[in-house]
């Protein structure tokens, strides 16, 4: 009895097993597009986001390993605008490369044009775009709309089912974007300095005004980029200044020593903790307009 | 079996005038089965690629030649296709798009940018080493590894384009990271990388060159070189992430663009939208251009045919003189034996074992000969097909 208690284990455990692989693999440049994914496919699909917790998805570099997993995924999702420029230097099967951000390129917000030579070639510019599209919830739905096209098209779940999810997730963003303009109401004369420029579709939907340095995220800023935010605090009057993420103690003090208040404002490129994409954005915007209704010297 | 023995001393008696015989004749049967047997691989391998390719996009102009350099990778420069022109097939939901980039050789063999898609397609997996992953990679066709004597962990560098290099354009050392198993076709006489690593060759994309002159080579060093002395461009971990492209990529170029249809009406509705003789480009099927070629050639095969049958004559007629003229020289030698008591039918059957003798051998090896052909046609065909133009 034992004896067969134990193979019908096995066998339970090999065909779990079995199934688990057999599920399509969906890969994703970064933590919304792999949310979607995650709502969109619901269990019938393994979604991939193979960026370490502490590595920008901007920079990532991939190792032959990484993009050997990737190669071998059903479905490849990409952000488009430039976002995770290691997509240039690899290869991937373009029949499962989807660009979610096709539809919504006449959106783009073009940064600033960057001019080099190499060798004797001569002089040539870049044009940058910003790349974090989803912090406009609007253009969030959109790229969820082409992620569920594609896992459709894939036939990787039943398009009934994908139909019906993408309607809740859009439904869900679409409040989330109202909840946003209504606690950012009213705000779009206060002044704001973010540590890197990664926030503006954010400025952009909003009407916030922000200006952006160029700070390493998370890091103490060193005497001249505080010398660098203050100058820029007495040009524009700022008075609250987002983190890309969470400094030392002593940056925030710093910051707060220079009359600025404080706000982390993760960009969710990456996830935040075990907080998924809605309730992250909801946090970081609650903490924004709280920052920003706040009187000075409070 | 006393005239088999007596007609074989005789013709090893007069070996060198037997051995001329033997070679002329066992060349007249030999060649025309050759050439039919060669012929007809050909076709085989023609058609079979033709065939296994179901739609080919490019430039409008010669079809032949489109079709020559995307699937036998040979020599010819049709003029380039747009990148958006793949874009279109991808929007079009009709079918898979895979864009080939011929442009480039290295060692004598065919630089072929393509999508990891092509490998699919073709159903092509490295049998040593791994696929393409990281720009700069090259896995090689089983001819290119055996001819070069080159493998995993070895190096290709492109060939210089333009001796003056006026674009600032250098060569481009690839890595080889794989492989690929003999097909018997054109994949395996090609160097295959991301189109991308086409475009670095071509200069369209670029990083900051961590340039290698040959001193360095020598020498083992590295040191950043003045452009005047630069060898060739490498792609290193170092500066891989200085490399990028210029432009939207729906201007970069392709030779042409290999169509997969979902289904014939997709490949039907398909080839609708490029029938406008004033459009930039054409989507042909490729099983037909060969066709026609295969027809051509087949055509002058029959020319050949009929060009090998009269001299097969012609040289029968000369066997046939010759022995005919050693049956004079022999008439005393005939004369002493129907002396010494041989009949006549002895004296013929001798003559006729002989020239069944001869025939017997030279027929033997034009079949070995046959048979060693009809063994590589595959492999030679194949090589043949590979040549450029």
């Amino acid at each position: 009895m034992k004896r067969f208690a134990l193979g019908m284990a096995v066998a339970v455990l090999a065909a779990t097993t079995g199934l688990a692989q057999d599920r399509p693999q969906i890969a994703t440049v970064n933590y919304p597009l792999q949310y979607f994914a995650e709502q969109l496919a619901g269990d019938a699909a393994d979604v991939l986001f193979p960026v370490p917790e502490d590595v920008d998805p901007s920079f990532w570099r991939p190792t032959i390993s990484d993009i050997s997993t990737i190669q071998g995924a059903d479905l490849i999702l990409l952000n488009g605008a430039g976002f995770a420029t290691w997509i240039d230097r690899v290869s991937l099967p373009r029949s499962r490369v989807v660009n979610t951000s096709v539809a919504i390129e006449d959106q783009f917000i073009v940064t600033k044009s960057i001019t080099h030579s190499h060798g004797d070639g001569g002089e040539h510019s870049h044009e940058g775009l910003a790349a974090y599209t989803w912090l406009d919830p609007t253009l969030a739905s959109a790229q969820a709309e082409a992620v569920a096209t594609a896992i459709a098209g894939k036939g990787l779940v039943p398009v009934e089912d994908v139909a019906e999810r993408l309607i809740a997730l859009q439904a869900d963003l679409a409040a989330l974007d109202a909840r946003t303009a209504e606690a950012l109401a009213d705000v779009g004369d206060v002044a704001i300095i973010a540590t890197h420029p990664r926030y503006q579709y954010l400025a952009r939907r909003y009407d916030l005004n922000i200006t952006s340095l160029e700070w390493e995220a998370g890091a103490m800023p060193s005497d001249a980029e505080l010398a660098e935010l203050a100058d820029e605090a007495a040009q524009t009057g700022a008075t609250v200044l987002i983190w890309e993420d969470t400094p030392p103690d002593a940056g925030f003090d710093a910051v707060t020593d220079l009359g600025l208040r404080n706000v982390v404002f993760s960009p969710l490129a990456t996830a935040n903790g075990d907080a998924d994409f809605i309730a992250s954005f909801d946090a970081y915007v609650t903490a924004l307009s709280d920052a920003l209704q706040a009187q000075p010297g409070n | 079996m006393n005239a088999l023995f007596l007609a074989f001393a005789y013709l090893r008696y007069h070996w060198a005038r037997s051995s001329v015989l033997v070679a002329v004749a066992a060349l007249i049967l030999f060649v025309p089965a050759a050439t039919q047997i060669l012929l007809s691989t050909s076709e085989r391998a023609l058609v079979a690629r033709g065939d296994a390719t179901p739609l080919l996009l490019g430039s409008r102009g010669s079809q032949l030649d489109l079709t020559m350099s995307a699937l036998y990778f040979s020599d010819e420069r049709p003029d380039p296709v747009p990148m958006a022109e793949v874009e279109t097939v991808w929007d079009s939901n009709l079918g898979v798009p895979i864009p080939v980039h011929t442009a480039f050789s290295s060692s004598g063999f065919r630089i072929v940018g393509t999508t990891l898609d092509y490998f699919d397609f073709r159903g092509l997996s490295p049998v040593d080493g791994r696929g393409l992953s990281i720009l700069g990679d090259a896995v090689i066709g089983s001819e290119v590894a055996e001819s070069l004597g080159k493998g995993v962990g070895d190096t290709l560098v492109s060939a210089p384009e333009n001796l003056f290099d006026l674009d600032g354009v250098y060569p481009l050392e690839m890595p080889i990271v794989g492989v690929l198993p003999q097909t018997n076709t054109p994949d395996d006489s090609a160097i295959f990388v991301d189109i991308k690593t086409a475009w670095v060759i071509q200069g369209i994309g670029h990083g900051h060159e961590d340039v290698v002159t040959a001193a360095e080579v020598a020498s083992g060093t590295a040191a950043i070189a003045n452009a005047a002395v630069v060898q060739y461009q490498r792609i290193t971990p170092d500066n891989i992430d200085s490399f990028h492209f210029h432009g939207s990529q729906d201007g970069f170029p392709a030779t042409a663009v290999i169509v997969v249809p979902n289904d014939t009406r997709s490949a039907t509705i398909l080839k609708g939208r490029y029938l406008d003789s004033e459009g930039p480009t054409q989507l042909i099927e490729p099983a037909g251009v060969i066709q026609g070629l295969v027809d051509r050639i087949f055509r002058i095969k029959s020319l050949l045919d009929a060009v090998t049958a009269i001299i097969a004559i012609a040289a029968f007629a000369a066997i046939g003189l010759a022995v005919f003229l050693s049956y004079r020289l022999r008439a005393r030698e005939v004369a002493t034996a129907v002396k010494l008591g041989a009949r006549k039918g002895m004296v013929l059957r001798l003559l006729a074992a002989e020239t069944v003798t001869l025939l017997s051998i030279s027929a033997g090896i034009a079949a070995l000969g046959a048979i060693i052909v009809s063994q590589n046609a595959e492999a030679w065909v194949g090589w043949l097909l590979s040549l450029g133009s």
